[in-house]
C-alpha cells in the first residue's frame, strides 16, 4: 500500500476506533484528571452520544459483563429495597440486629468481598472461618475496584443483584484502597480527588451502599472494615479521610458495624508498620512487599479480629473461635473509640 | 512511551509522515528519525538521554579508532585488540554500575554481616535507565564487529546514533546488529509499495497479545499467587506458573511484533526475535526460538570467545554453563536470575550428555509418544526457570514450589476461561507458519477500506477485551 494511503487509513482507523471507544476513553480520562485531554474526551463523547456510535462498543461491553455507564445508579437500586423496608418495623431498624447463634448443624452464611486487599485477607477468612465449623463462607473479591469508579465496577448494583440474593447473614466488606481518585459527580463533572465535593460525593455513594444493605427483616449485619494505614512508597492514598467517612457513615446505621483495621496494622504511634508482633510475640511482617496489600500473617490476623468482633454480636460458642497465638493480634489490640479525619503521614 | 497508548499513536503518525516525506533526503532524515527517538526516549525522563548520548559518543569513537588501527587488509592488531577490550569494559562498566552496583555491594555487606563484622553499605538506589541493556550489546557488537573485520564501514557519527537510538528498538529490542541496520539506512524504500499488511498484522497481534492475554493473566493469577504464594494451594500454584510462561511471552514478543511492525511501515526490517518458543523439543531448539536476537548475541560474543564447543567435551559445558549464567544476570541483578541461568545451563548440559549418551539407541516408544515426552519435559523445565525469573527472591521461589505440595489452599483466580486462555495460548504455537502467512497474504488483497474497518475493529476489541490502564512491559526493566 502507498505511504500517502497509509496514513489516510491509520489516521481513520483511528478516529473510527475512537469514535467506538470514546465512552471508554472518557472513563479512563475521567479517573485520571487529565486536563486539555479530558476535554478532547468529553467532546469526542458527546458526539458519539448524539449520533448513538456508541453502541458497538457498549454492546461488547454488556456481553462481557462491564458496565458502560459513567454515574452510579443507587436510586433505582434503593427503590428495589424500599417494599421490602416498608415491611419491616421502623423501630428494629433502629437497633443492632439480633441474629441466632450458629452452630454445625446450621452454619451462619457469611461472605467477605471488596477490592485486591480483600484478596488475601479474605482467602484467611475464608480459611479460618471454614475451620470454626460454624461458618459457610463466601468469597467475593474484585481487583482494582471500590466505590468511584462504578463504570468499572459497580459494586452496589453486584451486592443487590448478586450477593444479597444468597442471603448471607454477615458481610464483611472493605474498599478504599483503589478509591483515592477522581470521580464523576451526579451532573457528569469531573470531581476533583479529596476536594469538598468530591467527599460529598464519595459520602453519598458510601452512605447508598450502606443503605442498599439493610435487610427487611432487620437479620443481617454488615461488617465494614475500614482500610488500613499504606506503607511508604505506595500511590494508595488518603485512607484516614475513607475510614473516617465510613465511621461515621456507619454511627447512624446498626445494622452496619464499622470494623477499625487501622490499629491492628500500625505501631504504638498509629503510623505503619509492616512488621508487628502477634500475640505469641513474635514479630511477623504484615504486608505484602507493595506495603499495601496483606501478607498471609496480615490475612490471618485481621480475620481473627473480626471473627473476635463477629463474637460480640453473635453467640460463637458453638464454633471452634478461639485463634491460635501465632496468628491473632496481642490482647492488648482494641478499635478505636473514634476515627479521626486525618491521620499523620496518612497522605 | 508506551506502545498501546494514544500518545505513541500520534507520535507514530507524526514520525510515519515525516520520515516518508523526508525519506529522499538522507540527512534530513537521520536527523529527523535521531530527533524522533530522542523525544521517545525522553518521554520517561530527559535525563536519560545524556547517558544515551554518553553511550553513543564513546562507541562510535572507540569503534572508529578500532578501525583506524586494523591492518589494511582487515586483521587484527594489539593495537586494535586492545581497544576492543576497553570498549568492552566501558560498556559494561556503565551497564554494571547501573544495574549491579547496589546488588553487589550489598550482598558483600550481607556475607561481612554474616560472619559478624556489620557494615554501612553505601547503597546508591540508582535507577536503572530504560532498555540500557539492549543499546549497551547492541555498542559492544558494533565494535566488536569491527574489531573483527567483520564490518568494515564504520558508521558516522550520525548513522550511528540513529542506529542505537532508533525508537524501535531502543527500550526493548529485538538487539539490532549494524550490519543489519546500516545498509538500510542507506537505502530509499519505494513509499508506493510498503509492507502494510504485513505490519498492521503483527501491530494487532502484539497489541492483542499484550494488552489482552498478558494483562488478563497477570491480574487473574500471577501476580496475587506470586506476591502471596502461602495463601493458595496446589492447583492455583500451578496455573500461575503455567500463566506465567505465556504472560512473558505473550508480553514480550507483542512488544517485538509491534516493534518490528513500526520499523516495518517506516521500511526498515528487523530481524526475528520469536518463533513459536513453546513447542521445542529440547532446550537447545528453545533457545533457537526464544528472544533469538540476544541467544545470537551471547552466542557470537560470549560463547565463541570462551571457546564454544572447540575444546573438549568439559570446556563445552562449562561454556554453556557460563553462557547461560551471564544471560540471566543480564536479566538483572538478583541471585534469582543467577539460579534460572543455572537452570537452564544444566539443562543444556545434561542434554548434550544424554543425548551423546544414547545416540542410536532406541527406546521402542512410538515416535509421536517420543517427542510428546520430549515437549512435556522441555515445557515444564522451562516454567520451572520462569518460577525463578518472575520471584523477587530465591527463597519466594522456593516457597512457591513448595506450595505444589500443599495440603490445602486456596484455589481463587482459577477458571475455565484462566485454562482456556492458557491452553489455546500454547496450542496456537503448534499452528504451522504458513497459515498467519497466508491470512497476511490474503489481508493484503483487501481493499484499504475493508482494512481501515478490519484496523478499527481489532482496535475497539484490543480496548474492550483489555484492563483499564497499560502495564509497562516486563522486558523494559532489563
Amino acid at each position: 500500500m502507498p505511504a500517502g494511503l497509509i496514513i489516510v487509513v491509520i489516521v481513520l482507523a483511528l478516529c473510527v476506533a475512537g469514535l467506538f471507544d470514546a465512552d471508554s476513553t472518557l472513563r479512563k480520562s475521567n479517573a485520571k484528571g487529565d486536563g486539555w485531554r479530558n476535554e478532547i474526551a468529553k467532546t469526542v463523547a458527546s458526539v458519539t452520544d448524539t449520533l448513538h456510535i456508541n453502541f458497538f462498543r457498549n454492546s461488547i461491553d454488556d456481553a462481557l459483563g462491564k458496565n458502560q455507564g459513567t454515574k452510579i445508579d443507587v436510586e433505582e437500586l434503593l427503590r428495589r429495597q424500599v417494599e421490602a423496608e416498608n415491611a419491616a418495623s421502623a423501630e428494629a431498624a433502629k437497633k443492632v440486629p439480633v441474629l441466632p447463634a450458629p452452630t454445625p448443624a446450621t452454619p451462619m452464611k457469611i461472605w467477605v468481598g471488596g477490592d485486591s486487599i480483600t484478596q488475601t485477607f479474605g482467602i484467611s477468612f475464608q480459611r479460618i472461618t471454614q475451620s470454626t465449623g460454624i461458618f459457610t463462607p463466601t468469597l467475593d473479591y474484585h481487583v482494582s475496584t471500590g466505590l468511584s469508579r462504578p463504570d468499572y465496577y459497580n459494586w452496589p448494583e453486584h451486592l443487590v443483584k448478586d450477593v444479597l440474593p444468597a442471603n448471607p447473614s454477615i458481610l464483611v466488606i472493605m474498599f478504599g484502597a483503589n478509591d483515592g481518585q477522581n470521580m464523576i459527580g451526579a451532573d457528569g463533572k469531573v470531581l476533583v480527588r479529596a476536594s469538598e465535593p468530591w467527599m460529598a460525593e464519595y459520602r453519598r455513594r458510601v452512605a447508598a451502599t450502606m443503605d442498599l444493605l439493610k435487610s427487611p427483616d432487620n437479620q443481617r449485619i454488615t461488617i465494614w472494615c475500614g482500610p488500613p494505614p499504606m506503607g511508604p512508597g505506595t500511590k494508595t492514598r488518603g485512607m484516614d479521610l475513607m475510614s473516617y467517612i465510613y465511621w461515621s457513615e456507619a454511627q447512624s446505621r446498626p445494622w452496619i458495624q464499622y470494623f477499625d483495621t487501622w490499629p491492628f496494622f500500625s505501631d504504638s504511634s498509629l503510623a505503619f508498620s509492616a512488621n508487628l508482633p502477634n500475640a505469641d510475640g513474635v514479630v511477623r511482617s504484615m504486608r505484602q512487599k507493595d506495603n499495601v496489600h496483606f501478607s498471609t500473617a496480615g490475612g490471618d490476623r485481621l480475620s481473627w479480629a473480626v471473627i473476635d468482633r463477629i463474637g460480640k454480636l453473635v453467640n460463637l460458642k458453638a464454633g471452634n473461635v478461639t485463634p491460635p497465638a501465632a496468628q491473632a493480634p496481642p490482647a492488648s489490640l482494641v478499635e478505636r473509640t473514634e476515627t479521626p479525619p486525618s491521620m499523620p503521614g496518612a497522605e | 512511551m508506551l506502545f498501546p497508548t494514544v500518545d505513541f499513536a500520534v507520535f507514530f503518525l507524526v514520525v510515519f509522515t515525516g520520515s516518508w516525506l523526508l525519506r529522499p533526503h538522507k540527512i534530513a532524515w537521520r536527523w529527523f528519525i535521531l530527533a524522533s527517538s530522542c523525544v521517545f526516549y525522553g518521554w520517561w525522563d530527559w535525563n536519560y538521554l545524556m547517558l544515551l548520548f554518553l553511550s553513543i559518543g564513546i562507541n562510535w569513537f572507540l569503534g572508529l579508532a578500532v578501525f583506524r588501527s586494523l591492518t589494511p587488509e582487515g586483521e587484527r592488531t594489539n593495537t586494535s585488540r586492545w581497544l576492543v577490550r576497553i570498549a568492552v569494559v566501558v560498556n559494561l562498566g556503565i551497564l554494571g554500575y547501573f544495574k549491579y552496583f547496589d546488588f553487589f555491594v550489598s550482598t558483600i555487606a550481607d556475607k561481612m554481616r554474616s560472619i559478624g563484622i556489620s557494615v554501612d553499605a553505601p547503597v546508591l538506589n540508582i535507577i536503572l535507565p530504560i532498555g540500557i541493556s539492549f543499546f549497551t550489546f547492541q555498542a559492544i557488537s558494533y565494535v566488536i564487529d569491527i574489531g573483527r573485520g567483520q564490518w568494515r564501514k564504520p558508521l558516522t557519527i550520525l548513522d550511528f546514533a540513529v542506529y542505537l537510538s532508533f525508537f524501535a528498538h531502543l527500550v526493548a529490542g529485538p538487539i539490532v546488529r549494524a550490519s543489519e541496520f546500516a545498509p538500510q539506512l542507506d537505502e530509499v524504500p519505494d513509499p508506493r509499495y510498503v509492507r502494510s499488511a504485513e505490519a498492521f498484522m503483527l501491530i494487532f497481534r502484539g497489541m492483542f497479545k499484550k494488552v489482552v492475554i498478558s494483562s488478563f493473566l497477570a491480574t487473574q493469577i500471577v501476580d496475587p499467587v506470586f506476591a502471596n504464594p502461602n495463601a493458595y494451594g496446589p492447583l492455583a500454584v500451578l496455573w500461575a506458573v503455567y500463566a506465567y510462561a505465556i504472560q512473558i511471552y505473550a508480553d514480550f514478543s507483542g512488544y517485538t511484533d509491534i516493534a518490528i511492525g513500526v520499523a516495518l511501515l517506516l521500511g526498515i526490517r528487523f530481524p526475528q526475535n520469536f518463533d513459536s518458543p513453546y513447542i521445542a523439543l529440547s532446550l537447545q531448539d528453545f533457545w533457537s526460538r526464544w528472544h533469538m536476537t540476544l541467544s545470537r548475541w551471547l552466542r557470537d560474543y560470549l560463547y565463541i570467545p570462551l571457546g564454544g564447543n572447540r575444546g573438549s567435551k568439559a570446556m563445552t559445558y562449562r561454556n554453556l554453563f557460563l553462557v547461560m549464567i551471564i544471560g540471566g544476570l543480564w536479566h538483572g541483578a538478583n541471585w534469582t536470575f543467577v539460579v534460572w541461568g543455572a537452570i537452564h545451563g544444566s539443562y543444556l548440559v545434561a542434554e548434550r550428555i544424554v543425548k551423546a549418551k544414547w545416540k542410536g539407541h532406541e527406546l521402542g516408544l512410538p515416535p509421536l509418544l517420543v517427542k510428546a515426552m520430549q515437549w512435556f519435559l522441555v515445557f515444564n523445565v522451562v516454567c520451572l526457570a520462569w518460577v525463578f525469573f518472575r520471584a523477587t527472591s530465591v527463597d519466594e521461589a522456593f516457597t512457591l514450589l513448595g506450595r505444589l505440595f500443599a495440603s490445602a489452599g486456596s484455589n481463587a483466580g482459577v477458571s475455565l476461561l484462566l485454562i482456556f486462555v492458557i491452553v489455546a495460548s500454547v496450542a496456537s504455537q503448534f499452528v504451522p507458519q504458513r497459515f498467519p502467512q497466508k491470512a497476511e497474504v490474503w489481508f493484503a488483497t483487501w481493499a484499504p477500506a475493508l482494512q481501515l474497518a478490519a484496523l478499527a475493529g481489532g482496535l475497539v476489541l484490543v480496548d474492550a477485551l483489555g484492563p483499564e490502564g497499560i502495564a509497562p512491559f516486563i522486558y523494559f526493566q532489563f
